[in-house]
């Protein structure tokens, strides 16, 4: 191997070490969470340094399979910032219910490291595999409560529906490599570009690669695991699972359908404008109705899967390498980001105010909360307003992006963007409903005060400063999501 | 324009203001209070200070002036933009007044949560400020949605027994409209930078103005603004919210309320709605003018049966907004003259007839005008600024309500007599519900209910005098020189008529 190979696979590599580092770790000194945890830190952060300092590159490695391009260093960043959210919010729920950090932090990792694979494949064998290291560990981490029925039910739907789904997505891909007669994705994108018609076997193909993909990201009507898996997980778990792999499975969208399959993009459009207003409309609907926080969350995070694919839209809409096509991935990628600050913060707050065993999950449980703690009532308040869309917050210059591109692609894409600002205002429904909770209803007597560990604080203050700062100046990552943007559209 | 940008020193003294209550100690209540008071004073004064060095004569940047741009989202040609013509710089000074005196109205009456309701009404005041002088639309629409939070919080925290279903009903219909004008600002952005090729000026509202959008990307736009301005205004039938807002809310939530926010879609009209679709807004024109006549008769009308005496201010201040819209779309430069004034003296009197209505509430814990009664005997200073300020609703001469109303009356009859007549005959209704309120409630024998109370029943305190006095000095002068305004505002309005000019305003209504 050539010193680029091991140069571009060294964020993979280091995130694979620690996981098996913070397992020896766990294994010297078992019980010991500060070490774990630690070692999972320190090395997520190594990571996350390679990955800026080595930036981008336009050459695939190991034989056309793995690439580190502007994409890459992109979606690696949210992986690495997604895991270290997780880890540094996790000891305040795990700690109180006697479950160890050490495996979480490793099974955890290795479960980035799958998401981080994807990023970078350039094979259709590596993203399966990428996707497989990803979501087993999903599984483990959703049943990680293993005492708490509702966790093992959860881990149950989830490793069920998860698998199905897997084995829909491969069959896709054994179609795809069938009429192709390639897995690597450049030539896949050749050939396919090279047709006159679409073929029923590749159309076929087609479809149950959507299938599978749909289930991965949640949409409607393929979300039916997702919250129970929500509800049923510890909490920092479910807010990994809400942004981790949903991020994924959009790279593993952007990678398949949008690099390798991009010729085709015209014949699934309308599906996924279909499939994005069925979404945005049924998860948003169905939030209202929730009285469990996790709950309304894992379906407001649907509703989100609904917006991200407004994008999609666009870029399936619009013409071929317009500048609306890119605007639409950009848009995408910018509401990843967005999503992964401002979910990952309201899980955080959630997991704050459960650090005390017996706090249950009805939203009820934030009553009072801007009294009894002013400061995660305030972060918790920015967090909703941004996933409700209102400036000057991520979430609403992330949702403004893809109405953008949505509008510029024009025709049923333009539709879809009202139908997003529609939806947007339904959504403020429920999560204004916490608002109310937390500053309009009095604290029951026996309110118990939130746990409150250095960690947490660091977690709710990086996820609130991202929030804010790409609400205020979304400009600093706009470079950055336009060069991944452009990697998809110069494919040949 | 070099020098000092005092636009964005007016935008940051309350937001630093609201930054540095953060930091106070919770319990320190007077100490919050008037450093919140400070803060808004002090916006008061700069924005005094930018009225001194206003020149109504200068041109400016497309007329405006005091122009300031610094690029924020270059790759989409956002920019911070502000900069005032005489339209903006009257509301401009209106907002810093009302604030102010609302902060001054709260110390009393708010005893619960004193920092975050002072930190709200300072982001209140950004947003309300920032709409007025955004000349970018991106940055206009980010100021109108910072405008909802504060304004939320303030009813749902604040606010009467029914606060929690008011206030969400006023956010969810207020966003139903903005995010259908955020897909239409981002459309015409579009649109601009796909016929220039560059998205350099595509949210520059001075660029935008001059540019002439295709026929059905006009129409669709403007409805989408329409809806947004229409709901905020509130124009009949999009008004339902407002009631309920009006009651539930604290009193200078209420003030602030009437006094700025309804201001906020009169404004977006008049600066974005008109300039920027004159085509299409010529072609609505009439339903608009329709549905403002409905709106300034049905608001007298349900006045006239209200048993609340805030619920009576709040119909009526619907009915008097009326005008605005009427003034407006009639394309008339009396009456859009008119309008504008409107605006501002339906924010000075309207503002102070909700501190009146807070001023009995605050000694009874009641507004039904049955139980009232005699007030004119036990609290004589009261009953006459009470009586003073109705009688500025009602439309007296010599008064402010007067002029604004009696410009858009005589605009709208040189384009249609018909549409005048019946806007003409709600002063009359004006006059009855509001000198029938306010018989049942300053006049006649003391009621049982209120000698009840005893002592409670006092006049006005210190505070009080020092919220209405300039209140009441300013409807005085702008009834008695309403030139002042008029010098103002002249330009501005001309150049949107001259826009408009197209379509010829006596055709416009063929009904009439």
């Amino acid at each position: 191997m050539e010193m680029t190979g091991l140069l571009a696979l060294a964020p993979l590599i280091t995130v694979i070490a620690t996981a098996i580092l913070v397992v020896v770790v766990d294994m010297i000194r078992p019980g010991d969470d500060r070490a774990a945890g630690a070692v999972g830190v320190v090395g997520l952060l190594a990571a996350l340094i390679m990955v800026v300092g080595i930036g981008a590159d336009a050459n695939p490695v190991l034989g056309g399979t793995y690439i580190r391009d502007p994409l890459t260093t992109l979606l690696d960043a949210i992986f690495i910032g997604v895991a270290l959210l997780t880890i540094l919010i996790a000891p305040a729920y795990l700690r109180p219910r006697g479950l160890p950090l050490g495996e979480y932090t490793a099974t955890l990792l290795f479960a980035i490291s799958g998401a981080m694979v994807i990023a970078g494949a350039k094979d259709l064998l590596i993203l399966f595999l990428g996707l497989e290291l990803l979501v087993l560990p999903g599984y483990m981490l959703a049943g990680y409560a293993k005492r708490d029925g509702y966790s093992t039910e959860g881990a149950i739907k989830y490793f069920l529906l998860g698998s199905f789904s897997s084995a829909i997505f491969l069959f896709g891909l054994a179609f795809t490599w069938g009429f192709t007669g390639t897995t690597s994705i450049a030539d896949v994108a050749a050939a396919v570009g090279s047709l006159s018609s679409i073929s029923a076997g590749l159309a076929m193909g087609l479809a149950l690669l959507t299938v599978g993909v749909a289930f991965k990201i949640a949409a409607v009507p393929f979300h039916y695991w997702t919250p129970d898996a929500y509800q049923g997980s510890p909490t920092p778990v479910t807010g990994y699972l809400s942004v981790g792999p949903k991020v994924a499975a959009f790279a593993l969208i952007l990678r398949l359908f949008v690099e390798a399959l991009g010729p085709l993009q015209g014949d699934i459009v309308n599906v996924v404008i279909i499939l994005s207003t069925l979404t945005m409309t049924l998860g948003n609907l169905v939030a209202i109705t929730q009285d469990n926080i996790k709950r309304m969350l894992a379906y407001s995070s649907i509703a989100h899967t609904g917006y991200m694919m407004v994008g999609l839209a666009a870029y399936g809409a619009a013409p071929a390498g317009s500048p609306a096509a890119e605007q639409g991935l950009q848009g995408l990628l910018f509401y990843t980001v967005a999503y992964a600050f401002m979910n990952m913060g309201a899980f955080a707050v959630v997991t704050a105010l459960q650090g005390r065993p017996g706090v249950t999950s009805q939203i009820s449980s934030f009553a009072g909360l801007g009294r009894r703690a002013p400061l995660a009532g305030a972060v918790m308040t920015l967090f909703l307003l941004s996933l409700t869309g209102i400036p000057p917050t991520a979430g609403f210059f992330a949702k403004a992006l893809v109405i953008l591109a949505a509008v510029e692609a024009g025709g049923w894409a333009s539709v879809l963007a009202v139908i997003a600002v529609l939806n947007a205002a339904i959504a403020a429904f429920y999560y204004l409903r916490v608002v109310v909770y937390m500053y309009m209803r009095e604290a029951p007597v026996d309110a118990k005060p939130l746990t409150d560990s250095w960690p947490m604080r660091l977690g709710l203050v990086v996820a609130a400063v991202g929030t804010l700062v790409l609400g205020i100046l979304p400009g600093i990552l706009l470079p950055s999501t336009d060069a991944a943007a452009q990697v998809l559209l110069l494919v040949p | 324009m070099s020098g000092l940008p005092i636009l964005t020193l007016i935008l940051l003294a309350p937001l630093l203001g609201a930054l540095l209550i953060a930091f106070l100690p919770r319990h320190r209540h007077d100490l919050i209070r008037y450093v919140a008071l400070g803060v808004a004073l002090l916006a008061f004064v700069l924005s005094l200070a930018l009225l001194a060095s206003f020149d109504p004569a200068a041109t400016g940047i497309g007329g405006f002036t005091f122009v300031e741009s610094v690029p924020w989202i270059p790759a989409f040609g956002i920019e911070y933009t502000v900069g005032i013509d005489g339209i903006s710089l009257v509301l401009v000074v209106l907002t810093t007044l009302l604030t102010w005196i609302s902060i001054l109205a709260s110390f009393r009456p708010i005893n619960e949560r004193v920092k975050e309701y002072m930190i709200s009404f300072l982001i209140l005041e950004v947003g309300m400020l920032g709409v007025f002088m955004a000349l970018d639309l991106f940055l206009f629409y980010v100021f109108w949605e910072i405008v909802l939070v504060p304004m939320y919080l303030i009813i749902g925290i604040w606010g009467g027994p029914n606060r929690i279903y008011a206030t969400l009903k006023f956010v969810l219909y207020t966003l139903i409209g903005s995010l259908l004008m955020l897909v239409a600002i981002l459309a015409t952005a579009y649109a601009y930078q796909a016929a220039t090729g560059s998205w350099d000026g595509a949210f520059d509202y001075l660029s935008l103005r001059g540019f002439g959008f295709d026929g059905t990307l006009q129409v669709a736009a403007f409805l989408a603004f329409f809806l947004a301005f229409a709901i905020k205004v509130p124009m009949w039938p999009f008004h339902t919210w407002l009631p309920d807002a009006h009651v539930e809310a604290p009193t200078a939530g209420s003030v602030i309320l009437a006094g700025v926010l309804l201001k906020l879609g009169g404004y977006g009209f008049i600066r974005f709605a008109l300039p920027l679709f004159p085509d299409a807004a010529q072609t609505f024109a009439p339903i608009i003018v329709v549905l403002s006549l409905v709106a300034i008769v049905y608001g007298a009308i349900v006045s006239i049966v209200q048993p609340d005496l805030k619920k009576l201010v709040a119909y009526s201040s619907g009915s008097h907004m009326g005008f605005v819209t009427l003034g407006l779309f009639v394309f008339q430069q009396q009456a859009m003259d008119g309008a504008v004034l409107q605006m501002v003296n339906h924010g000075l009197i309207t503002g102070a007839l909700f501190l009146c209505v807070g001023v009995i509430y605050e000694r009874t814990h009641d507004r039904i005008i049955a139980r009232m009664g005699g007030l004119a005997a036990k609290t004589p200073a009261y009953a006459a600024i009470f009586g003073f300020f109705m009688l500025a609703s009602v439309g007296l001469p010599g008064l402010a309500g007067f002029v604004g109303e009696f410009l858009v009356f005589v605009g709208t009859f040189a384009v249609s007599p018909l549409a005048a007549a019946i806007a003409a005959l709600v002063m009359v209704l004006g006059a009855v519900y509001l000198l029938w309120m306010f018989q049942r409630v300053a006049f006649g024998p003391m009621s049982d209910f209120l000698r009840n109370l005893g002592h409670h029943l006092s006049d006005l305190s210190r505070i009080e005098v020092m919220t209405l006095a300039p209140l009441a000095t300013l409807t005085l002068i702008f009834g008695l020189f309403p030139g002042l305004l008029l010098d103002l505002i002249q330009g501005p309005v001309d150049s949107i008529i001259a826009g408009l000019a197209a379509g010829d305003a006596v055709a416009l209504l063929p009904w009439r």
